[in-house]
């Protein structure tokens, strides 16, 4: 018996030991001829795009209406621009960091596309930006929001094309409540994470600048389903405005609620891009709150009732091609896809640092989002609006302009060089204040 | 922010918490008292719960008929799951807890394709409007209404559980199966009957939470969640530590994101593993 | 062997038979040797790989397989051996990632960072182990939960520390790097993974195993026998905890990267997932459940938009229908093939299924 089982046990670990000795050889050998990537067909006039979104879990909806922007538009195109054929293939990362890695490996390694667009989320995009760019392909960012994405983050071969960092976007919210919104007070309610801080920070500087004083900032964790712990304290606090800031999904809908059931002053709120965006106007209006928030202003690049010409014909287009009208997510998609497709007409087939640098020396007076440039560190320069919510002859709502600042810059005026050492240096917590 | 009519806001926000708290618990932990399944399947009978509700809300303006069409489908969901998959496994915890977990898993996402990814109300027509002033705020009617359906629920399930039979035979079974059994009492129903009114439960709890905030196709993890933690603080099986730790973590909540934001996220989960370390069977739990 | 899944089922059933198992119960005479032939084929397999014309992506995508199989080994040992499942391992794992980011952050070397992480993790892992002693089966899966609760609120709040919700980014040593190197790295993850498998096959078969068995069979009687039951399990803890450490580290260097995510209870919940799928206690079970589950998260997600939908249902197919997982599942096949055969040959009539003399068996 006893043997026996020595003899196993032995035998196993020479087994074992043979495998292990045999890796380690090997790994000290000579590298194995891996069959090499598919080649890009950037010869033939196609370009190839691997779309990176989550369209599945917790942002689904955010992730879902990315693509079908961007698919919106090159369906109308079939999928030509010029002579080029553009060519998408589609992943979903379910908003988890090493699904996204592992599907830009994939579409870059395997699938030998020329260009990645997406994915969403903050933490997502920094990961795959970091690959593509250690694999030399562009990466296009469609609505990622972070700012260290395109200040002490930013890589020469990352792009954001179609949306702006949180600091960016809302620093104007907080210029306009200073002076045309008559606010010498305000307290601010943020989601307690990197996007809410950087968000809130613009708003707080903004508002600092034009001589307001931020009375008190409230923080509320990701995944606060009931607000009313918070609009109490709001309420008792009792500033001249109220800027909240959450991310896009249910967050915007249950803190609407909370607050008008509440009985908190409307006209005092101003929210950023996605507590109000279309997805909440649409689904306050279903369960018959919609009258409620007629007039709630809020901060954003994007507004569907913006007058400009390529705003009013996209807006138009997609919603009756649809029925849905098109909020910030959908509208980042499409512009992308717009953008490309400009600048492959202008530019032939372009890929890699070319691409790269086509896409920001490109002057894009007309796009959906009015007059759009890219900046140092390849982020996009754009109007910001003040929007209002309204009710259009159609009987839905839409997010009408009230104010709207042009060209506003990620380094909001201030040195660039500072900028960057403040991002980079900055303490990672909500006492960021930019 | 110790003026007495802000704390009175506040109590009141956590005890309108509190009221789903408890609604989404009591489920929870009635079955695992009988059952001894921990049902990870149960955020998913809120989600569908709740999307029915909202349907039907909006179709008929109607509270108690969504209400009531709620509790319908899911009661006929919990029944089917239970004789066709739960059965299989009778007896073995491992193998229930995981396979409600698979389920959950399943839901979550035909959820997903079925209702999309907006986020979904309670029509106001279904809801009472107006509330009540308190200070210069006001308090909505329909909190009010949640918290009264909460308190009837689990006066009902008191009585119940105390005062008639069937809470007998239930009580009775927690203690001792065979027994029950030998009693030609056919606790295989009784269990089933159980794992619907459990269900149940968590449809309503869907449905009423609707009205106050939004409802999401993931939304069924961060409920389960909640819930797990009132029945551990409340004790496993107990329905009276179910309503006690729903008030208790409802307060705490709504205090503790007042006086010490900055561990609001811990807030829920720090009296959890407390009760964990020092009574893992919760206040009101019996040792299994 | 006894299995927490197949346990307390009217007929007595073994899961063990052609494909070892940790402990090596199981079969007769002569199977021994298939069994571990059958584990130094998949083994030789594996390291032929990259010459076997596999692209360059294809060998990445094994190496996450093979870093999940670990942590999968880790939690299979304790589930299998001390019957503990257990809902913290993700969090366990990624404490070890999360300590790499950090040392590479504050410029550390690759030494230290890997003593750093280790060292954490055997901190939590010593955490875990002290709070969750003196319960067992839901009570203990509850614990566990929430102390993952806990770990994933802190990586998400320490945010000047961990990143934050962003998390952090990281390089890998040159010597590994992800441009030439990474058949290195393969092989790196190959060889830790044999040896740590080895690791927890020594220790289920020693005496500290057979005490463990015992604990996780009946605490009662070991404990008037005069063992420290909660000695043994916090002892398991540490070394599954180890044995997911390595993981940890392996799996920071793989992505480059690390965030809350890693240490959410998803993360937890899927290494139960490959270790049921694969086969409890199994020595092949981590490695195909987590082949199962990678290859259902990031390839046929390519293809197939409900693909959560069908983790699901295979995962509730497999619990209903087959409990000990494909590799359990496979050797209980074989072992009734083998057992039918052998009495037909010995002209004596075929048993009642399961019930067998030379198998070891317990309720």
């Amino acid at each position: 018996m006893m043997s026996r089982k020595m003899s196993v046990r032995t035998r196993a670990f020479a087994v074992a030991g043979l495998a292990v000795a045999t890796a380690l050889t090997l790994a000290a050998c000579a590298p194995p001829g891996a069959a090499p990537k598919s080649e890009s067909t950037a010869k033939s006039g196609t370009l190839k795009v691997g779309f990176i979104s989550p369209t599945s879990g917790v942002f689904a909806i955010a992730g879902q209406q990315m693509e079908d922007g961007w698919k919106f538009f090159w369906d109308q195109a079939k999928n030509k621009a010029g002579d080029i054929t553009v060519e998408t293939t589609y992943e979903d990362d379910a908003g988890d960091v090493n699904q996204s890695l592992a599907k830009a490996k994939q579409l870059v390694e395997q699938d030998g596309v020329d260009v990645v667009v997406g994915p969403l989320i903050a933490n997502t995009a920094s990961a795959v930006a970091a690959y593509t760019f250690s694999q030399g392909i562009p990466n296009l960012e469609p609505v990622a929001a972070s700012n260290n994405l395109t200040l002490s983050g930013a890589n020469d071969l990352t792009v954001r094309t179609s949306s702006m960092g949180g600091t960016q976007a809302n620093y104007p919210g907080g210029e306009w409540a200073a002076t045309k919104g008559k606010a010498k007070t305000a307290v601010t309610l943020c989601s307690d994470y990197s996007f809410g801080w950087e968000s809130c920070a613009g708003f707080k500087q903004g508002f600092e600048a034009k001589g307001g004083k931020i009375v008190k900032q409230l923080w509320a964790p990701n995944g606060t389903t009931d607000f009313s712990s918070y609009v109490s304290q709001l309420q008792a606090l009792d500033a001249d405005m109220i800027y909240v800031a959450t991310a896009g999904g249910a967050p915007g809908p249950a803190f609407l609620n909370a607050y008008s059931g509440a009985g908190g002053n409307m006209d005092k709120l101003l929210l950023n891009c996605c507590a109000l965006d279309q997805g909440t106007l649409v689904s306050l209006d279903k369960a018959g709150n919609g009258d409620k928030i007629l007039g709630v202003k809020s901060v954003s690049y994007w507004a569907e009732g913006a007058e400009h010409k390529a705003t009013q014909a996209f807006v138009k287009k997609y919603t009756e091609a649809t029925g849905t009208i098109p909020g910030a997510y959908i509208a980042g998609g499409y512009m992308t896809a717009d953008l490309v497709s400009q600048v492959l007409k202008k530019q032939g087939l372009v890929v890699g640092a070319d691409l790269v640098s086509s896409i920001t020396k490109f002057k894009f007076d007309d796009s959906i989002f009015g007059k759009v440039s890219w900046e140092k560190g390849n982020n996009m320069v754009a109007p910001v609006y003040v929007r209002e919510v309204k009710r259009h002859a159609d009987g839905k709502l839409y997010n009408d302009v009230l104010a709207e600042y042009d060209s506003v810059s990620q380094y909001l005026g201030k040195d660039e060089k500072a900028m960057i050492e403040q991002d980079k240096s900055k303490p990672y917590t909500n006492a960021f204040q930019g | 922010m110790l003026d007495p009519v802000f704390i009175a806001q506040q109590a009141l926000n956590g005890l309108s918490e509190a009221a789903v708290f408890f609604l989404l618990a009591s489920g929870l932990t009635l079955v695992f008292g009988l059952m001894r399944i921990v049902n990870m399947a149960h955020g998913a009978f809120y989600i569908i719960g709740a999307y029915v509700g909202i349907a039907i809300s909006a179709l008929t303006g109607n509270l108690f008929l969504a209400l009531v069409s709620a509790v319908v489908v899911v009661a006929v969901i919990a029944l089917i799951t239970e004789l066709g998959l739960l059965r299989a496994v009778r007896g073995q915890e491992l193998p229930e807890v995981l396979l409600t977990l698979g389920i959950a898993f399943v839901v979550g996402d035909i959820c997903l394709w079925i209702f999309g990814g907006n986020p979904e109300n309670l029509s106001s027509r279904a809801m009472p409007a107006g509330g009540f002033a308190i200070g210069s705020a006001s308090f909505p009617w329909y909190k009010v209404l949640v918290m009264v359906i909460a308190l009837v629920i689990g006066i009902a399930l008191a009585i119940v559980q105390n005062k008639t039979r069937i809470g007998a035979i239930v009580r009775a079974g927690v203690d001792d199966r065979e027994t029950i059994s030998a009693m030609g009492i056919n606790i295989r129903w009784v269990f089933t009957g159980m794992f619907i009114v459990g269900a149940s439960l968590a449809a309503i709890g869907g449905v009423l939470d609707s009205g106050i905030t939004s409802i999401l196709p993931s939304g069924g993890n961060e409920v389960l969640l909640k819930a797990l933690v009132v029945i551990i603080v409340g004790g496993l099986g107990s329905v009276s530590g179910a309503a006690v730790g729903a008030v208790l973590i409802g307060l705490i909540d709504v205090f503790a994101k007042v006086w010490i934001p900055e561990l609001s996220y811990f807030t829920i989960f720090l009296p959890m593993a407390l009760v964990l370390v020092i009574k893992p069977t919760g206040l009101f739990g019996k040792k299994s | 062997m006894s299995n927490p899944l197949t346990r307390a089922t009217p007929v007595v059933r073994s899961a063990t038979g052609l494909i070892p198992t940790i402990s090596g119960r199981g079969g007769g005479r002569g199977t021994h040797l298939v069994q571990y032939l059958i584990v130094a084929a998949v083994a030789v397999f594996l390291v032929a790989l990259p010459y076997l014309g596999v692209t360059k992506f294809q060998i990445g995508q094994t190496t996450t397989i093979l870093i999940a199989a670990m942590a999968a080994a880790s939690v299979s040992f304790l589930v299998g051996e001390a019957g503990l499942a257990s809902l913290g391992h993700g969090a366990i794992a990624g404490t070890a990632s999360y300590g790499m980011a950090w040392a590479f952050h504050q410029g550390w070397d690759t030494g230290l960072s890997i003593i750093l992480a280790i060292a954490l993790t055997l901190a939590v892992s010593l955490i875990y182990g002290l709070l969750t002693m003196r319960t067992s089966g839901i009570y203990f899966l509850m614990v566990t939960l929430a102390i993952g609760m806990l770990i994933y609120g802190l990586a998400f709040r320490m945010s000047s520390v961990t990143g934050g919700d962003n998390g952090l980014l990281l390089q890998r040593p040159e010597w590994i790097n992800a441009r030439e190197n990474w058949w290195i790295f393969y092989y790196l993850v190959l060889a830790l993974l044999i040896v740590t498998t080895l690791v927890l096959w020594v220790v289920a078969r020693s005496p500290f195993g057979a005490s463990l068995r015992g604990v996780r069979d009946n605490e009662s009687r070991m404990r008037s026998l005069g063992y420290s039951v909660a000695g043994y399990k916090v002892a398991a803890f540490m070394i599954s905890g180890f044995v997911a450490g390595i993981s940890g580290v392996l799996g920071a260097w793989n992505t480059q990267s690390v965030s809350p995510e890693s240490v959410n209870v998803e993360t937890s919940i899927l290494l139960i997932v490959m270790v049921i799928l694969g086969g409890v206690g199994t020595l092949l079970g981590p490695l195909v459940g987590a082949t199962i589950v990678i290859l259902v998260k990031f390839t046929v997600s390519s293809y197939v938009d409900r693909w959560q939908t069908l983790l699901g249902i295979v995962f509730i197919v497999v619990i209903l229908l087959a409990r000990e997982g494909v590799v359990g599942s496979i050797g209980k096949l074989t072992n009734r093939i083998r057992k039918r055969r052998a009495q037909r040959a010995a002209g004596e009539d075929v048993p009642e299924a399961g019930a067998s003399a030379s198998n070891v068996s317990h309720t």
